[in-house]
């Protein structure tokens, strides 16, 4: 059996992987005031994407998962404006039951498209590297470089930008934001286009790290939740921070509970946070 | 043809059902649940259990009422304090760690194999009418149900629980018990999903875990916002055009004959999701909005 830290490294791959859309989850929460089930199918969409560039057109991989961010971005600002730009007024369980409609829409053009099968890039396939004793694949790393970088470009537009500053203004409070001469609309076209594309870079991800196939995303709607709510929802720093947690929580996990139960797991923290600390760990109120 | 008809009727009464049970909870209360599947496969599975280990099906339906409506309880008086987005996400988790339960505790549940040969009611009785008898069953139960649910939303009770759905804050300072309101309203409507589930098992006598997809639940929402959420002619009709998309669907592959299995299918979900987010867009309120003071 491998020792426990070869489950906290690969923990945090998949938390660095569950970044990604927790903190797209996360800041559209607070921005658009309503949790947007559809988040965690935009992996599925950028995973796709990915194939057609580089198992359809032979594409590198890299220049393929270029062309996903842009790809699900740009999905991700259409579905914005077909379907919940002219709910922006309701209460927000509509539009979440909206962006369910969404998820279910989109997670079936896929399957209409390439079928249930299970699906691979095209990529040479590499033996794993022992490092200290682990097991660390070259995929791997890969992933927890790419995740780095995202998450230091998305953090470094949020902070030093004047669409990022005004994004995290519209975000804590619209009406002031607004009144101060914010370009409510843009702000919110940027941040679902740079979400759809955080996803689905994860998407690529998930996709390299394990398969391809229309329920992908979906199913890691739960772990997604659970690190942006872990985190607290609109801290993209307390999603990053969530996201490892739960990784690694759910991959250790599976030393005490089958691995079938991995969603239970992030069921039960999403429970114990919202009954512990509603405002997760970056605190701050809503 | 008949047979198929026949069918297709009984399991309208078994969605038609469920969509009453949400309506209970939603439409009535305000409170939102988006796994009304959990309920439904908590009363299938209770009852399917319980008499094909031999328990009488005077006892085994009750039985199956009774565990739906107290795991309905029991999720209610966790998670029902929270902010409605938060609760979208815990009833859609609670839904989806119970299927996982029932997929890998196979020394209860038996597991992804499902339970089989579960026992039909009156079945010698009937004969080749069998399923003609259940129908008129199925009929039944969705014709008490009606017929109790629209009593309780004229009654004192049901006012309160209107009034608690338009501003709790206003029902709390009349002095009435805001929450155990929401907890008795919430374990209704997880019993008469449970009745679906127990209506659904017998009637297929058999069930499994992946008969309680999350989706089912995203039908059962479809079912209702169609319909007009809030009262229960509209829960109906819902049910019947959810029916007609879902069937009428089922047609195409007679018309394009090119569609494989797994595409019919996809393009189905495709119809119930964009019909779903058009609703919410065009026609929030359903074909047959409720009328205010409709009493």
């Amino acid at each position: 059996m491998p020792p426990i830290a070869q489950y906290v490294f690969n923990g945090i791959v998949t938390g660095g992987i569950l970044a990604l859309p927790a903190v797209a989850f996360s800041l559209l929460w607070r921005l658009l005031r309503f949790p947007n089930f559809a988040v965690s199918t935009y992996l599925t969409v950028g995973a796709y994407a990915a194939l057609v560039l580089n198992a359809g057109a032979h594409a590198p991989l890299e220049l393929a998962w270029l062309g996903a961010l842009a790809a699900t971005g740009a999905v991700a600002l259409a579905v914005d404006r077909i379907a919940f730009r002219p709910m922006r007024d309701r209460r927000p369980f509509s539009l979440a039951i909206a962006s369910i409609g969404v998820a279910f829409v989109l997670e079936n053009v896929v399957r209409f498209v390439w079928g249930n099968d299970f699906r691979a890039y095209d990529v040479p396939v590499s033996r794993a590297a022992s490092v200290a004793g682990l097991r660390v694949g070259r995929e791997q790393l890969l992933i927890l470089g790419a995740a780095v970088v995202l998450m230091a470009l998305s953090q470094a537009f949020l902070r030093r930008t004047r669409l990022g500053v005004a994004m995290r203004a519209t975000a804590d409070n619209p009406l002031l934001a607004a009144v101060k001469g914010v370009p409510t609309d843009r702000v919110i076209a940027v941040a679902t286009f740079g979400g759809g594309a955080l996803a689905g870079g994860a998407g690529v991800f998930v996709g390299l790290d394990a398969s391809i196939d229309p329920l992908m995303g979906g199913g890691l709607i739960i772990s997604v939740f659970a690190a942006a709510i872990l985190g607290g929802i609109g801290s993209a720093p307390g999603a990053l921070a969530g996201a490892l947690i739960v990784g690694i929580v759910e991959e250790a996990g599976t030393l005490v509970v089958p691995p079938t139960y991995k969603t239970a797991i992030g069921f039960v923290i999403i429970l114990a946070v919202l009954l512990v600390r509603p405002t997760g760990l970056a605190g701050s109120r809503s | 043809m008949i047979a198929y008809l026949t069918a297709i009727v009984t399991l309208v009464g078994v969605r038609a059902l469920l969509t009453l049970g949400l309506n209970v909870q939603w439409g009535m209360t305000g409170l939102v649940n988006l796994g009304a599947v959990a309920f439904f496969a908590v009363g299938a599975y209770t009852s399917a259990l319980l008499a094909v280990g031999g328990v009488s099906l005077v006892l085994a339906w009750p039985a199956g009422v009774a565990l739906a409506a107290a795991a309905g309880a029991s999720l209610a008086l966790v998670a029902l304090r929270l902010r409605e987005d938060y609760l979208a996400i815990v009833t859609l988790g609670f839904a989806e760690v119970l299927r996982l339960f029932l997929l890998n505790e196979a020394w209860l549940t038996r597991g992804a194999n499902g339970v089989t040969a579960i026992p039909r009611p009156l079945h010698a009785w009937f004969g080749g009418h069998y399923p003609a008898f259940y129908l008129l069953l199925v009929l039944a139960a969705v014709g008490l149900v009606y017929a109790a649910l629209e009593r309780l939303r004229r009654s004192p009770f049901g006012r309160v629980l209107r009034a608690i759905r338009e501003d709790e804050v206003v029902a709390a300072v009349a002095g009435k018990p805001v929450f155990r309101f929401k907890v008795q309203a919430f374990a209704l409507g997880a019993g008469v999903a449970g009745l679906a589930g127990i209506l659904f098992a017998h009637y297929l006598a058999y069930v499994e875990p992946n008969m309680f997809l999350p989706q089912e639940s995203l039908y059962v929402w479809l079912a209702l916002i169609l319909g007009g959420s809030g009262n229960n002619r509209g829960a109906l009709l819902g049910s019947l055009v959810l029916l007609g998309l879902l069937e009428g669907s089922r047609f195409a592959k007679d018309v394009i004959p090119f569609l494989s299995g797994v595409r019919l299918a996809a393009a189905q979900q495709m119809l119930v999701g964009v019909v779903l987010v058009t609703m919410m867009i065009r026609r929030p309120d359903g074909l047959l909005p409720e009328r205010p003071g409709s009493e």
